[in-house]
């Protein structure tokens, strides 16, 4: 590839959405200096695989694709960038309104809904934090919710189909990532429905993802003109509201530091 | 009620295509209050940067994303209430067959008068009004017509439209008395001959409306032609432009206007609230959608003329609302 190419960064279509947004980044790159063009993937193990295989540049990952890409370069890979929003994610656990339950320990033999096995706020590690609380092995009936697989739990839907199990009293509580319990409208949208009992300390999350070949004098500028994206800016603004944040940040790698040992307990394949 | 239909609103908005629009069952509502739902949907369109289309029969129409705003992606002149277009009278020397306003010697003069003009004109700065428009009936056959285009070219740039055919003895006087710096003088011809003309307007119509045009030229006067032209003479226009040049017409004051299905016309363009972007209009009757429109009592706005800026506000809401529909409309209509 020479250096008048455009930077190739890959992406996973879990959404028609996805199309527009890349549509609107790779058009604020026009002319910057640091062009770009994306390729969409119908998974996150086939986004590692061709950044691996140099088929593209960047890829935006999930924490688990990340943490996966860090496995498989033996930490060599770099993390360039992420939304606001990546550096403060939570995983909500909730019960039904009236519970009263106060901790993780209130879990103690019930019933726990947990979306797709590959969503690391959903299912990874909610697991770790149970284990954290001393809740191993049996202490908790965890009720696994596998849809779309692949996805990193993305599309949200394992996490919402937690919620009807509980609803549907299937379930006892559900664990589901903050972007969700927003997008239900917290405890204000469905009165008598959901509260919730334990949040977790934040944790990192997506996160563009390069490996240490491609030369620093090509991702610089284009990092430098990505972190340049203004919220006031009007014709920036549509972008970065599709993509759920108000500004891109450096990367904060301390906010993996749960998942690592999530993936090491649970002994997590280095591929799905 | 835990409104678990809210995960249902996540789950399909959320996989829809921006711009898309999802029909979400919300289930029975609480009979106590049975506006809670909408709220409830409303609420979380807010929250999280979606659109509520409507709630009806217990289903929410949700469309992803945010539409453009109708009015922002206008032209600048067609913004409702740019212009104002006001209906001084409603009689007529002429009776043509196609009048959209079914004016003739016959019609009730139903006039706006005076003292409304003049407070239309007023309301019309503050409203942000750029443009005043007299049409008729015929304008000149009011005894005062001199007063009330001067009540507007005073505060506006202003077009008197007519058909061009009075300009004699106290009316030609009136002509003569008015502001040639502010106002336009927009005659009604439709051929560059006299047959198509007479034909609907009635015979020597042509010949005066000619005379009539070279008559508020010669007085220094703009002087633009505005042109009805049925389907059947679309193949004349060339002629048409190339005689209205040789009346020292502009080709930008050279307004050609389909035929449309209004008033007394038994054919033409189907005009409808739905179709057409709204000019507000005024008469002694109440507001209009439209010009073309101001006898059909589906585009009445408003019968309350005062104050205009409310009037036209309303337009602007109804005509926003309308595109919303006709675009969801447009996203959900299935192929089979």
């Amino acid at each position: 590839m020479t250096t008048t190419e455009p930077l190739l960064v890959g992406a996973v279509a879990y959404t028609a959405n996805v199309v527009p947004i890349w549509e609107g980044i790779r058009d604020y790159f026009q002319d910057s200096g640091a062009e770009m063009d994306f390729v969409l993937f119908s998974n996150y193990g086939r986004q590692v695989d061709a950044l691996m295989a140099g088929t593209i540049d960047i890829a935006w990952n999930t924490n688990l694709a990340w943490a996966r890409t860090v496995a498989q370069t033996g930490g060599a890979c770099r993390a360039l960038a992420m939304r606001d929003t990546d550096t403060v994610f939570r995983t909500m656990f909730v019960a039904r309104s009236g519970a009263g339950w106060g901790g993780l320990e209130d879990l103690r033999g019930k019933r726990l809904a947990l979306g797709s096995q590959d969503s690391a706020q959903a299912a990874i590690l909610p697991v770790h934090f149970l284990a954290s609380a001393g809740l191993d092995g049996d202490a908790v009936e965890l009720e696994r919710i596998n849809s779309d697989v692949g996805k990193h739990g993305d599309t949200g839907r394992s996490e919402l189909d937690a919620l009807r199990a509980v609803l549907e009293e299937r379930a006892d509580a559900a664990a589901i990532g903050i972007n969700t319990w927003e997008a239900i409208g917290r405890d204000e949208l469905m009165p008598g429905a959901f509260e919730v009992f334990w949040e977790s300390p934040t944790y990192s999350h997506c996160n563009f993802t390069a490996l240490p070949e491609l030369p620093v004098e090509r991702v610089q500028p284009w990092v430098e003109h990505l972190l340049a994206m203004d919220w006031d800016n009007e014709a920036h603004r549509p972008i970065l509201e599709m993509e759920g944040l108000r500004q891109w940040v450096l990367p904060q790698l301390d906010g993996y530091a749960s998942l690592f040992e999530a993936i090491h307990e649970q002994k997590i394949p280095s591929h799905w | 009620m835990t409104n678990g239909w809210v995960l249902d609103l996540v789950e399909r908005v959320g996989a829809a295509a921006r711009g898309a629009t999802v029909s979400v069952a919300l289930g029975s509502a609480d009979p106590g209050d049975p506006g809670r739902q909408a709220e409830t949907v409303a609420t979380w369109c807010r929250l999280t940067g979606n659109e509520l289309v409507e709630v009806r029969d217990g289903v929410a129409t949700v469309r992803r994303g945010r539409s453009p705003d109708p009015l922002a992606e206008l032209d600048p002149g067609q913004l409702p209430g740019t212009r104002l277009w006001m209906y001084t009278n409603f009689d007529c020397n002429l009776a043509c067959d196609y009048c959209c306003a079914r004016s003739s010697p016959r019609a009730a003069r139903r006039e706006l008068g005076r003292d409304r003009v003049r407070q239309l004109a007023a309301e019309a700065v503050d409203a942000g009004v750029t443009e005043l428009i007299l049409t008729g009936g015929e304008p000149f056959l009011l005894p005062d017509i001199g007063e009330l285009v001067a009540a507007c070219t005073t505060l506006l740039p202003t077009t008197l439209l007519t058909n061009g055919m009075l300009f004699r003895g106290r009316r030609l006087d009136a002509l003569r008395g008015m502001d040639r710096t502010r106002l336009a003088v927009q005659v009604s011809l439709d051929s560059a001959t006299s047959e198509a003309h007479d034909r609907h307007r009635g015979r020597g119509s042509w010949d005066r409306a000619v005379v009539g045009i070279r008559t508020a030229r010669a007085e220094g006067f703009r002087v633009k032609v505005a042109a009805t032209l049925p389907p059947d003479q679309n193949h004349e226009l060339g002629p048409f432009h190339d005689f209205l040049d040789t009346l020292g017409i502009a080709r930008d004051d050279q307004v050609i206007r389909a035929l449309a299905h209004q008033g007394f016309a038994e054919h033409g363009l189907e005009l409808t609230v739905e179709s057409l972007i709204p000019e507000v209009t005024v008469t002694a009757d109440g507001v209009y959608w439209h010009p073309v429109s101001a006898n059909d009592p589906d585009q009445l706005v408003t019968r309350e003329l005062f104050p205009l800026g409310a009037a036209i506000t309303e337009v602007r809401r109804r005509f926003a609302e309308q595109r919303a529909r006709a675009t969801a409309a447009a996203q959900w209509f299935p192929c089979a």
